[in-house]
């Protein structure tokens, strides 16, 4: 049976923000939570952390005078098309799961940290203490067996749901489909096409603003990863063996300037 | 000193330079394993992904304080003068080792010295971009994603100009290598590949 690719459908418009999705995360991945920075606001903290995978971010939308809250829940987006694989150099430590997972092996990683430069949405993190860089697994572990992640388990609204990925596409253009016909005029699916459409999939009520959330508004692999991770592996393939195969063929050709005298040169 | 014997380098020139080899090829090295998924394998040799991660950086700081002793001992016999110039004119006559016509080389010829400031910039490239990537975590984006592309560009540009180096060094330039390593040349030797230095020595 082929594999099927999964996908979390996140309804922004369902999060009620209780964050029972970060404590079953931390809870199953087996995290202890440490306090870092406090923001001001709502938010647990600021950004992820390398022992912190899934944050519900407050962000706060000022329209008409009233304050509002638009929930999103960041964590590994789980991309298509992924920064972090493209950037990373150490076979094994990330891998692309039969079911599109992105999941990364700690066995293997070597804490370089080019994945956090890789990616477009400022995910992994390193972790101080391991030298290793760690981010959601998309509860590899879990879904490995049949279960859904810890977050989508833990989900009292609804807002969360899991299955193949053409269903949750499926399902979230319905839902934006109705977001539209109750008056929300930009309701829409963020899918973005600039990293091959992510397995993590949004309903947001305002989609041609999804930085209004926190999310980027077309991420793609950065360019100089892009360009480092292919023109230049050219080029340095030619300087280096064209180096060594020209300075061969240069002494085969011309030979070497002013042979040293022998050992036994009267002079 | 027998007379058929010049000090080309002193012992602290020769043990500095070999300090700056040495270093060189282990950050060359581990540098490509970390550079390209079909290179890696090389960090097999050098103690694993790991310990290439962490030494990487380490040896690059030794390399670039090896360098810049280096770079000031040397910096002085390597200004260009208007010889040199007409030289790098002409140089393509020097690869193919038809040197008539070409000026006079002091202790150093043209190459040489384009050589030291090349590497000396690349140098400089290396470490700052070096720095960066090694500490990701508490760099900008920006300057992580200028890194990403100055750091190899400046490593295949560095591994490039060694290549010529040592093969000048060795093959091409029979001698070379017992100038860096005992640190003497012979007469003939000098009267060759150096003569206005080697008059300078004879006075």
């Amino acid at each position: 049976m082929p594999a099927i690719t999964v996908a979390k459908l996140i309804d922004t418009t369902l999060c009620i923000g209780c964050k029972a999705c970060e404590v079953a995360c931390q809870e199953w991945n087996d995290q202890e939570f440490t306090l870092g920075t406090f923001g001001g606001t709502y938010q647990t903290m600021p950004e992820l952390e390398h022992n912190f995978w899934n944050l519900i971010k407050f962000n706060e939308h000022e329209q008409d005078g009233a304050l509002s809250w638009l929930m999103s829940k960041y964590q590994c987006m789980h991309c298509a098309d992924a920064g972090c694989m493209a950037a990373c150099p150490a076979p094994g430590a990330i891998n692309r799961l039969d079911n599109g997972t992105v999941d990364f092996n700690h066995d293997d990683c070597i804490g370089c940290g080019y994945c956090i430069t890789g990616c477009p949405f400022d995910v992994p993190r390193l972790s101080p203490t391991t030298k290793k860089v760690y981010k959601c697994s998309l509860c590899s572990d879990r879904t490995a067996v049949g279960l859904e992640p810890a977050c989508i388990k833990t989900c009292p609204t609804n807002c969360l749901t899991f299955g193949s990925r053409t269903e949750m596409v499926r399902k979230a253009e319905s839902r934006a489909e109705t977001l539209k016909a109750d008056g929300h005029a930009d309701a829409g699916v963020y899918n973005p096409a600039g990293v091959g459409g992510t397995n993590v999939i949004y309903v947001l009520k305002h989609a041609s603003a999804p930085e209004r959330y926190g999310l980027p508004k077309d991420p793609t692999i950065p360019w100089t990863v892009t360009l480092w991770k292919g023109p230049v592996k050219w080029l340095g393939t030619l300087v280096m063996a064209g180096g060594i195969l020209g300075a061969f063929f240069h002494y085969v050709r011309y030979g070497p300037k002013h042979e040293e005298e022998p050992r036994d040169d009267p002079e | 000193m027998t007379p058929n014997k010049i000090l080309r380098f002193d012992a602290i020139e020769r043990a500095v330079h070999w300090l700056v080899a040495i270093t060189f090829l282990y950050a060359a090295l581990s540098g490509l394993s970390m550079w390209s998924r079909k290179l890696y394998w090389i960090s097999a040799v050098l103690g694993g992904g790991v310990t290439v991660r962490a030494m990487h950086p380490i040896i690059g700081l030794m390399f670039a304080a090896a360098f810049t002793r280096m770079y000031f001992k040397w910096k002085r016999q390597m200004n260009l003068d208007a010889d040199d110039r007409i030289w790098l004119a002409k140089s393509h006559k020097y690869a193919i080792n038809q040197e008539a016509g070409l000026p006079e080389p002091g202790k150093f010829n043209a190459g040489q010295k384009m050589m030291f400031w090349m590497q000396a910039a690349f140098s400089a490239l290396l470490l700052l971009s070096g720095l960066v990537l090694w500490f990701p975590e508490y760099m900008p984006r920006a300057a992580r994603l200028a890194a990403i592309l100055i750091h190899p560009l400046a490593a295949i540009g560095a591994i490039g100009g060694i290549i010529i180096h040592i093969y000048m060094g060795t093959a091409a330039v029979p001698g070379s290598i017992k100038a860096m390593v005992r640190g003497v040349v012979t007469p003939r030797w000098a009267a060759a590949h150096h003569p206005k230095w080697f008059r300078e020595q004879q006075r």
